[in-house]
């Protein structure tokens, strides 16, 4: 699942949560999860000014974007200098895992 | 050694030569002292300077505040309060240096900001809105000694990445102080709240706080947090120690930091739109 400013979306994308009217959790759904987006629909999503939606897998790569591999190399090495502090190894643990779940297909979903 | 530091002290703080601090903080300052003058009165000021508007509008519908769709200046003065405009329209103006300068700082400031209102929210304490600008301005020692002190910049800069030091480390080493200090002073020349110096000054070391040690650890955590994050660029790119003080002040626990960061990169997409937006404006 990934998180994706509506300008990158494109037609074939499959949503992975639902749309909320004003981004807001309270609000009004949109749209369901598991909607196959269209050109239309993501013109309708514009104008009814939604910011960002998820989608399923990561279809978006952009510049520097980079992959789980690299991304966990490059936490290790922010983490490097603190692996003494029991508070720090907590915090890599759980970034660890965020980032696991968050570049797979099914994982980062969280309860809704 | 002390007498470099009280140097670079008189150096830093001369504000004649400080870059901000516009006459509209000075009117917002004395009106907010002032009982009897009222929030549209000090909307007005701000009004009149149609960039501070627009970035202080800005700010107030930014992810990073969670309100959404504030249009005028004295809803967003209700809303943010006015210590918070009134460091906003301080921070902005720095901002717009550090802006054109860094966008990786501005950008882990933004980030800063946004991890401790989301940090605040989660253990619902008061003042979420001040603990969130504390966050934006924690670093703004750095923008003052990029500014003042830009011939030493290379050299600190040269001690990062040849030494492995964290910034503070490599400032300290050259210029005798570090930007949490200078942040300190900046915020006590600029008569700013103790709730937004204290976080500023002790950032890094959450023992020399005194009167806000839960807002300084929120800000401390929030600046761990981003570093751990890899979002933004704040000079270096190792993630310091958590504090035991601070971890102890907000009863932290794994579950807690679990639940803090899942929401906080959830809401960092956003502000990476809100920042690339800023910076392509900032072109146009």
């Amino acid at each position: 699942m990934q998180k994706i400013p509506l300008n990158l979306a494109t037609a074939e994308m499959v949503l992975a949560r639902d749309i909320f009217k004003n981004d807001s959790p309270t609000g009004m759904p949109i749209c369901g999860k598991g909607t196959e987006l269209s050109d239309s629909l993501i013109s309708r999503l514009q104008q009814m000014g939604v910011q960002s939606l998820y989608v399923e897998g990561h279809p978006v790569w952009q510049e520097g974007d980079r992959g789980l591999t690299e991304q966990l190399a490059d936490l290790e090495k922010r983490f490097s200098k603190t692996m003494d502090n029991r508070y720090n190894t907590t915090l890599l643990e759980v970034y660890r895992t965020h980032f696991t779940a968050a570049m797979g297909d099914d994982g980062g979903r969280t309860e809704e | 050694m002390d007498e470099r530091r009280s140097d670079l002290k008189k150096i830093i703080m001369d504000t004649k030569t400080l870059p901000t601090l516009p006459g509209v903080i000075n009117k917002l300052n004395s009106l907010s002292n002032d009982d009897k003058s009222s929030v549209q009165e000090m909307a007005r000021i701000v009004s009149a300077d149609q960039v501070l508007s627009a970035r202080i509008l800005r700010l107030a519908n930014s992810p990073s505040y969670g309100f959404y769709r504030v249009s005028t200046i004295s809803n967003a003065m209700i809303l943010l309060g006015v210590n918070v405009v009134k460091s906003l329209a301080l921070s902005s103006s720095i901002f717009e240096i550090m802006e054109k300068n860094s966008v990786g700082l501005w950008e882990h400031s933004l980030g800063t900001a946004t991890a401790a209102g989301i940090i605040a929210r989660k253990l619902a304490l008061p003042e979420v809105e001040e603990i969130t600008t504390a966050g934006l301005l924690h670093d703004i020692g750095k923008v003052i000694i990029g500014l003042k002190c830009a011939e030493q910049m290379p050299l600190i800069r040269n001690k990062i990445k040849l030494d492995d030091l964290y910034i503070s480390d490599a400032e300290r080493a050259v210029l005798d102080t570090d930007h949490a200090e200078v942040g300190g002073w900046l915020s006590k020349s600029w008569f700013l709240p103790d709730k937004l110096s204290e976080p500023i000054a002790c950032h890094h070391n959450v023992a020399c706080s005194e009167d806000h040690r839960v807002k300084t650890s929120v800000v401390h955590l929030a600046d761990v947090l981003i570093k751990a994050s890899g979002f933004g660029d704040s000079g270096d790119s190792y993630v310091p120690p958590i504090q035991q003080l601070a971890w102890d002040q907000l009863k932290l626990d794994e579950a807690l930091l679990q639940e803090i960061v899942v929401e906080l990169e959830d809401k960092l997409v956003e502000v990476k739109n809100f920042s690339l937006e800023l910076a392509s404006a900032a072109v146009a």
